[in-house]
């Protein structure tokens, strides 16, 4: 439960100041039928990569509903997360065929590498890691979605270079960025 | 006039109103049975403390007597064996997880947990049972005024109940899910939500465990207790 | 005025001429398995493998992709139509192996890469069939005969297979009719329960309220099962058929499809396929000029297990919590806004137009006579060959985990199937012998549940199993009431001491009595089925229970704190470094005479050195409990003065 915002101390943090300000332009066109109130908070989330606490109030003044009401059909759902996630987030499969073939471990190994704990995001928002129950790819045991993509067969030592090249593509991706300002430099 | 029904309960004969439920039929006609999460006229009882089981003749197994209407002729017991082990049972998993130190609670001696654990000839911590607090923090204070201590709390849903009947536009519900579901009062930041819960006081008092409290009569009676064991200590 | 069928005959007259065409190409055609366990085997680089190859060889084909077939452990699937020759079905097909189809096979048609080759899907006096498996032989297709076969996306290919006439078939017949046939039929729902959806349906026609509503179960939260999914996925008007079909029998205006928010792919395809057939008259208003209108939508779930639950299910999709509410009333008599509401499994429905093609009497005639029909199961673990088996009720689990799954993989020893999921139970050896349906396997312990079937060798450690499935109900649990909510969290306290050595006999006397008391007095049926994972490895694998209380031993060595590896310096190569690069945490050092030893406090007992060592030399012991470790007299490399080329350190 590292994932339920206890700590009601928070920093005022600049990026959710910004997210919550456009989740308020997004509001007025939710629909107010409390039956829709699931589909519209999954709909924030699809957006934003988590459901802000200031965002759960804002729906529930559109709804008419309490806070609380919100916040505690938010926090009864798997799929609903209220810190922001990491832009590589590891979903690691922890389902019956996975968890027989060493997935337990496999999540403890990126416990160790990344420093975090499940449910957790990396001080520099890179990766985040959470425990799935099923992605449905038994066959192929144990099973790791890093982003959208599944890496199949992941076995605790392959975890190593399952994050390497996430830092790998960083890496390259800033290179390339510094090569291209490297040549406009010299256009200009 | 609503008819009657007449029913036997543990050899005794009763007459209640029909569409009473079995549990207040019971009640009503002095037979005590445990109960936490049931409220006079809910209209769907949660049936989530599971307690107030009985056995029925011609029903299997034990059942919830808050679900159950009453009809003519049913034959309840209310003290079979199997019923009692039940509700020892539930009892056992609810002060497990409980903080249990009385001494210091504002519900002292008008606690049900205290009730039934007379009732039903049971210690207030079980040794029978491993101790596993929840894990959440041991006091929330979300609310401008109003504490939550998790581990008192037995999630009988009588506070998140009356605030809603009480269309209280901040109204408290539960949170999380599992072993760690809590109460929470999530958004009661807003303007003029401590005047109007001071005036309203409904969840504290209707809680059966005093796992909701005023902070500052909390604080008083803490330092009551405090200074009442400085004096005992002192005679 | 048209009658349905006539209007249906038209729509489909067109639609099957051109599926003859595509099932009789004149270029080569490749269909490749494309649903979410095909995609996760890479079958987006199989379909870029065979486009770039055949752009360079300049070969003019079609690709068309399908669902999937549930032969998980030949993903991806890939069969080729080529003129002249029968449709060949491939198995493990990557971008590479793609092209070498693509420069073998379809340049010239001249080998058709017989290595690759699993059969040929009709008889042919050249290529095997595929019936000349096991494993398609005895599997009887039914709700899946045409998943992996038509395309999901295209609603022409369903209605040329058929589809869509049960449903004229049935606004013909009328709501009543249908009732009557489905109960005749004796179909019980998949979902797990297996209550007879004809009966549940005639008391939501009888009830009164409008609107009523059916709702699609597709919350498919059992982790290890994914049937549902694949039907979605695979063939989603086949799922639509059968829930406009139900909702014609109750008398519902409105349908609802509650997918797991976790599988996108089904919900794409369902969505589309909701468009598809409104755009056809086969949705929304006056369905083929019936007068019956259905409106369809499709809901996400959000994850939660116990949202399965009907009365879970409905909380949900009010916008609440999705806590269990008390029945009665059941909610075919007061269910979603208060109004009946029928709810069934999406294996219920897409079996219900089948029923209504071919009869009860015909349906009957397939299965036991208590349950008609096939089950559908997920077969994952040890077994051979994984996947999706559809096997006609009363098959044993012994010939379904002998002959259709190929047995044990790697020529381990079988120890136990769990069967129906978390809720299910786990049975021995003895017990395979229990033939396939609802109350054969609730005799014996297990249930159906949502058709999770997890085989086991017997490196698989029983307690741990139960422990890993309480931790999993444990957190699904809705913690609404007090058996299941401190019950399942004190079972999973005992069983995670059972596994670090901890527990005593005491605590398996309570894990008992919790057990049956959770079982009695828990409101819903997560909970009242929670602890038979439990309940059955106590019954049958009590003796390894007890070698984990008396002897701190793993029978298993799965237990982690009760196992520890060591290296036979027997057995080690010297100078073969194997097993330190694959370790997670430089646990292995090198010895004073270059082979290699395992430094226990920092070994975390992964068993990925086990994999590492080469089998020639399988130089890594497992033991339980830790201390048969033996002394080898190690001394690592450097620390021993006696020791040449002690200067360079490991």
């Amino acid at each position: 439960m590292n994932d339920t915002a206890y700590a009601a101390e928070r920093q005022p943090d600049p990026e959710e100041e910004q997210v919550l300000a456009v989740i308020e332009t997004e509001i007025p066109a939710l629909p107010r039928d409390e039956h829709q109130l699931i589909p519209s908070l999954q709909g924030i989330q699809n957006r934003h990569g988590y459901l802000p606490r200031g965002g759960l109030v804002m729906v529930a003044r559109h709804f008419g509903l309490p806070a609380s009401k919100v916040y505690g059909v938010a926090t009864f759902y798997n799929q609903f997360r209220f810190n922001p996630p990491g832009r590589h987030p590891i979903k690691v499969c922890l389902g019956t065929a996975c968890h027989v073939r060493g997935g337990d471990i496999v999540l403890e190994n990126f416990e160790r590498k990344l420093g975090i704990v499940e449910g957790e995001t990396t001080a520099d928002r890179e990766f985040s890691l959470e425990r799935v129950a099923c992605v449905g790819c038994c066959a192929l045991a144990p099973v790791v979605l890093v982003g959208e993509k599944v890496e199949a067969h992941v076995t605790p030592s392959k975890v190593e270079g399952v994050v390497t090249q996430v830092e790998i593509e960083n890496e390259m991706a800033v290179r390339a960025a510094e090569r291209e300002e490297q040549c406009h430099g010299k256009t200009d | 006039m609503r008819n009657k029904v007449t029913m036997t309960v543990d050899g005794l004969e009763i007459s209640v109103p029909a569409g009473t439920t079995v549990l207040d039929a019971c009640l009503d006609n002095g037979i005590y049975i445990p109960n936490l999460c049931h409220l006079d006229g809910m209209e769907h009882p949660p049936a989530s403390c599971r307690l107030c089981l009985v056995e029925v003749d011609g029903m299997r197994g034990p059942v919830t007597s808050c679900t159950l209407a009453a009809v003519d002729g049913m034959v309840v017991h209310t003290n079979t064996d199997e019923v009692r082990e039940l509700q020892k049972l539930a009892f056992r998993m609810l002060v497990s997880c409980n903080q249990g130190n009385c001494r210091v609670c504002m519900a002292n001696k008008r606690c049900d947990l205290q009730q039934i654990a007379k009732f039903l000839h049971l210690p207030l911590r079980t040794k029978q049972m491993r101790h596993i607090p929840k894990d959440v923090p041991e006091v929330l204070t979300d609310h401008p005024c109003i504490v939550y201590e998790p581990n008192k709390c037995v999630l009988c849903g009588r506070c998140v109940y009356v605030c809603e009947r009480r269309g209280n536009p901040f109204s408290l519900s539960f949170a999380n899910r599992g072993f760690n579901t809590i109460v929470t009062f999530f958004g009661s930041e807003a303007e003029g939500v401590e005047d109007a819960c001071r005036d309203c006081r409904a969840c504290v008092d209707i809680c059966p465990v005093g796992a909701l409290s005023f902070a500052d009569e909390r604080e008083r009676h803490l330092r009551l207790v405090e200074a009442g064991k400085g004096r005992r200590k002192a005679g | 005025m048209a009658r349905p069928t006539e209007l249906l005959a038209s729509l489909a007259a067109p639609a099957r001429n051109e599926w003859g065409k595509i099932r009789q190409p004149e270029r080569p055609l490749i269909t490749v398995g494309n649903a979410t366990c095909g995609r996760a085997a890479g079958s987006g680089d199989t379909i870029a493998g065979f486009r770039e190859a055949l752009a360079e060889k300049g070969i003019g084909a079609d690709i068309r992709t399908v669902g999937c077939m549930g032969h998980c452990y030949a993903e991806p699937l890939v069969t080729i139509h080529y003129p002249g020759f029968p449709p060949l079905l491939y198995q493990k097909i990557g971008a590479g192996e793609a092209r070498v189809l693509v420069n073998s096979f379809l340049v010239a048609g001249e080998d058709p890469c017989f290595e690759y080759l699993i059969g040929a899907l009709e008889p042919n006096d050249t290529f095997p069939t595929l019936m000349d498996y096991p494993r398609y032989l005895y599997e009887k297709r039914l709700i899946m005969e045409h998943c992996g076969v038509i395309e999901p996306g295209s609603i022409d290919q369903y209605l040329a297979v058929g589809g869509y006439r049960a449903l004229a078939r049935a606004l013909e017949q009328g709501g009543e009719r249908v009732v009557e046939e489905i109960t005749a039929a004796k179909l019980r729902g998949r979902g797990g329960a297996g209550f007879p959806a004809g009966i549940k349906w005639e008391i939501a026609r009888n009830a009164a309220g409008t609107p009523k509503t059916v709702i699609c179960n597709g919350d498919e939260g059992d982790p290890g099962a994914y049937m549902d999914r694949t039907l979605m996925e695979s063939n989603p008007h086949q799922v639509l058929e059968g829930l406009a079909i139900a909702a014609l029998a109750i008398g519902a205006e409105r349908a609802l499809l509650y997918i797991r928010a976790e599988y996108p792919l089904a919900v794409e395809m369902v969505e589309k396929a909701i468009t598809d057939a409104g755009e056809r008259g086969l949705l929304g208003k006056n369905i083929l000029d019936s007068g019956f209108d259905l409106e369809v939508e499709v809901f996400k779930g959000s994850g939660a297990f116990v949202c399965g639950e009907e009365t879970a299910l409905i909380q949900s999709l009010e916008g609440k919590r999705g806590m269990p509410q008390h029945r009665p009333p059941y909610p075919a008599v007061v269910g979603l806004d208060g109004n009946p509401t029928v709810i069934n499994n999406v294996k219920t429905l897409s079996t219900v137009p089948l029923i209504i093609n071919h009869g009860s009497d015909w349906f009957r005639g397939i299965g036991t006579e208590d349950t008609p029909g096939t089950a559908i199961f997920s077969v994952v673990g040890e077994v051979e060959y994984p996947g999706l088996v559809e096997v006609p009720m009363g098959t044993t689990l012994r010939h379904l985990i002998d002959e259709i799954c190929g047995g044990i993989a790697g020529g381990r020893e079988f120890k136990a199937v769990q069967i129906g999921g978390p809720s299910g139970g786990c049975l021995p050896a003895s017990e395979l012998d229990t033939p396939i349906d609802f109350d054969s396997l609730r005799r014996a312990g297990a249930m159906m549940g949502s058709g999770g079937m997890v085989v086991m060798n017997d490196s698989a450690c029983m307690v741990e199993v139960s422990r890993y499935f309480i931790d999993f109900t444990q957190k699904e649990s809705c913690g609404k009431c007090t058996f299941c909510r401190i019950g399942t969290r004190h079972l999973l306290d005992i069983l995670t001491d059972l596994t670090k050595g901890r527990a005593t006999e005491e605590d398996l006397d309570e894990l008992k009595e919790l057990s049956a008391g959770i079982i009695k007095g828990s409101l819903c049926s997560l909970g009242k089925t929670a602890p038979n994972p439990v309940l059955t490895t106590m019954r049958f694998f009590m003796d390894e229970y007890l070698a984990h209380v008396r002897e701190r031993r793993c029978p298993a060595c799965m237990c982690r704190e009760l196992t520890a590896y060591y290296i036979d310096l027997e057995a080690c190569a010297r100078g073969c470094d194997a097993c330190v690069a694959c370790c997670p945490t430089e646990a292995i050092f090198t010895t004073s005479n270059r082979k290699k030893a395992i430094d226990q406090e920092k070994c975390v007992k992964c068993g990925e050195c086990v994999y590492a060592c080469p089998p020639e030399y399988d130089a890594v012991r497992k033991v339980s409990p830790p201390y048969l470790v033996p002394d080898q007299g190690v001394v690592p490399l450097g620390k021993d003065e006696a020791t040449e080329g002690g200067e360079d350190d490991a």
